[in-house]
């Protein structure tokens, strides 16, 4: 099971407890070596930095496009770290980030908690939620029958 | 004692008056007129895709499950264990819809996010694709987001039949799917094969799917796919660059060549066809033809913000011609 990461300045999504200084420094090792390739993968998906990409060419009214460029190498390691906090495995991570557009990555920069995520059952603490009003509803119909 | 009883009893009265609107809204999902097949479009006669396969979601695995099951559809060998790496998100117990699309274009297939009507569902299904839905079981505020898979639709018992979680054929009745699918803004994905076209193609959504593939390092399929959309837009310039780039890509020079030459007959100021044809162009070799093309954009690109990027290319011509003179 993934721990997810200390020590990065995101929202940390559960507990770090258990969390030993050991695994702590194991997992920060592994977050470097995948930005490392990350790095790699981005300079090789920019090796033909001078031909413009199809999507770049249809929005290059809005900004400079070598700006776009470097915005979307920084949303590319922090997506790759978020999903490493986040749980994935570290080796899946790579061709996870290298599939998603720069237009995904910007949307997902920092955000990744507050994204929609299909979970498909009922979370125990929705139905617990759910119960307790019922069940108060209940209670406070006997109340008003005492009046 | 009295006093403490009735400051108690009018808490309760004000609980149970929140309690009652709470759960009116549960029950009526904060809409109060059940919309119906009709109000959304024309629907053809009942139509099932009872070939499609179905996979069982484990625990909050319904992300992985539905994806598995329109991959399969669309011909793609993988497993379940393997989609799950690549969407599933233990910490948040769910999976992302970019990641959805992510994983489909890893497949080298071409997420398309369909018009948000019914009847570009129900065109799907009649070209023989399920539909990959993302449904709010919930409420707006307490969201139970699930993806599911539409495979038929029955515009006289007013139903849509889906493969869902654990349900291999969960038969929903249509305002409840309207209702549920609402929620999620219409998000339905349809998964082409490159070089298939939608039932009901929007062009700029078919764009926009194409380029992701281009940008996501996946030429080929990016290459079919432009195809295919020039066959019904054939004189799109999008559509044009797209292919040029995507045989650039492959290192069909000459293809890419004439084509961003086409590009330039339909509009000789455009910056990124004479950029990209100048790169064309020094990539065979052919430099003082490069650089006149890139010199020539030079001259139209005062304030542009493409003006580095063509700056780098002359950079780029100029070095290879000095490389060549030595």
């Amino acid at each position: 099971m993934q721990k997810p990461i200390v020590g990065y300045s995101f929202n940390k999504p559960k507990t770090t407890r258990g969390t030993s200084m050991r695994s702590t420094m194991l997992q920060n090792f592994v977050v470097r070596l995948v930005s490392l390739s990350l790095l790699s993968l981005g300079l090789l998906q920019t090796s033909g930095a001078a031909m413009i990409g199809t999507q770049q060419g249809i929005q290059s009214g809005a900004q400079a496009a070598r700006i776009v460029r470097i915005e979307t190498i920084l949303a590319r390691d922090d997506v790759a770290r978020q999903l490493v906090a986040f749980g994935v495995d570290p080796l899946a991570v790579q061709s996870r980030v290298a599939n998603l557009t720069d237009a995904e990555l910007l949307v997902l920069e920092g955000k990744l908690d507050k994204q929609v995520a299909g979970a498909g059952v009922i979370g125990v603490i929705g139905v617990v939620f759910l119960v307790l009003i019922i069940l108060e509803f209940v209670g406070v119909t006997d109340i008003f029958k005492r009046v | 004692m009295a006093v403490g009883a009735s400051q108690l009893t009018n808490y309760s009265k004000r609980f149970a008056q929140i309690a009652a609107l709470l759960i009116f809204l549960i029950l009526t999902g904060c809409s109060i007129i059940p919309p119906v097949l009709s109000d959304y479009g024309p629907s053809p006669s009942p139509l099932e895709l009872v070939d499609t396969p179905f996979y069982s979601q484990q625990e909050f695995q319904c992300g992985p499950a539905a994806l598995m099951t329109v991959l399969t559809a669309s011909g793609v060998e993988t497993t379940l264990a393997d989609v799950s790496r690549q969407v599933y998100l233990p910490a948040r117990q769910g999976s992302l819809q970019s990641e959805m699309l992510a994983a489909s274009r890893a497949a080298e297939r071409v997420p398309y996010v369909l018009v948000p009507t019914l009847s570009s569902i129900t065109g799907e299904l009649a070209t023989g694709r399920p539909v990959l839905v993302l449904l709010n079981l919930g409420v707006s505020w307490l969201p139970r987001w699930h993806y599911a898979v539409v495979v038929g639709a029955d515009a006289d018992r007013e139903q849509i039949i889906l493969r869902s979680g654990t349900d291999e054929r969960r038969v929903m009745d249509a305002s409840v799917f309207l209702r549920t699918w609402r929620r999620s803004d219409f998000w339905a994905v349809s998964l082409l094969r490159p070089g298939e076209l939608p039932a009901n193609p929007d062009r700029s959504r078919y764009i926009e799917a194409v380029a992701g593939l281009e940008q996501t390092g996946h030429p080929q399929a990016a290459r079919d796919a432009w195809q295919a959309g020039l066959s019904i837009w054939p004189d799109n310039a999008v559509l044009i660059f797209g292919l040029a780039n995507a045989q650039y890509a492959l290192g069909n020079l000459s293809a890419a060549e004439l084509l961003y030459l086409d590009m330039l007959r339909g509009d000789a100021a455009s910056l990124i066809a004479r950029n990209n044809l100048a790169m064309t162009l020094v990539a065979q070799g052919r430099n003082r033809d490069a650089l006149e093309q890139i010199d020539s954009a030079l001259e139209l690109a005062d304030g542009s913000p493409l003006l580095e990027e063509l700056l780098d290319t002359q950079r780029i011509i100029l070095s290879a011609v000095n490389g060549a003179s030595n």
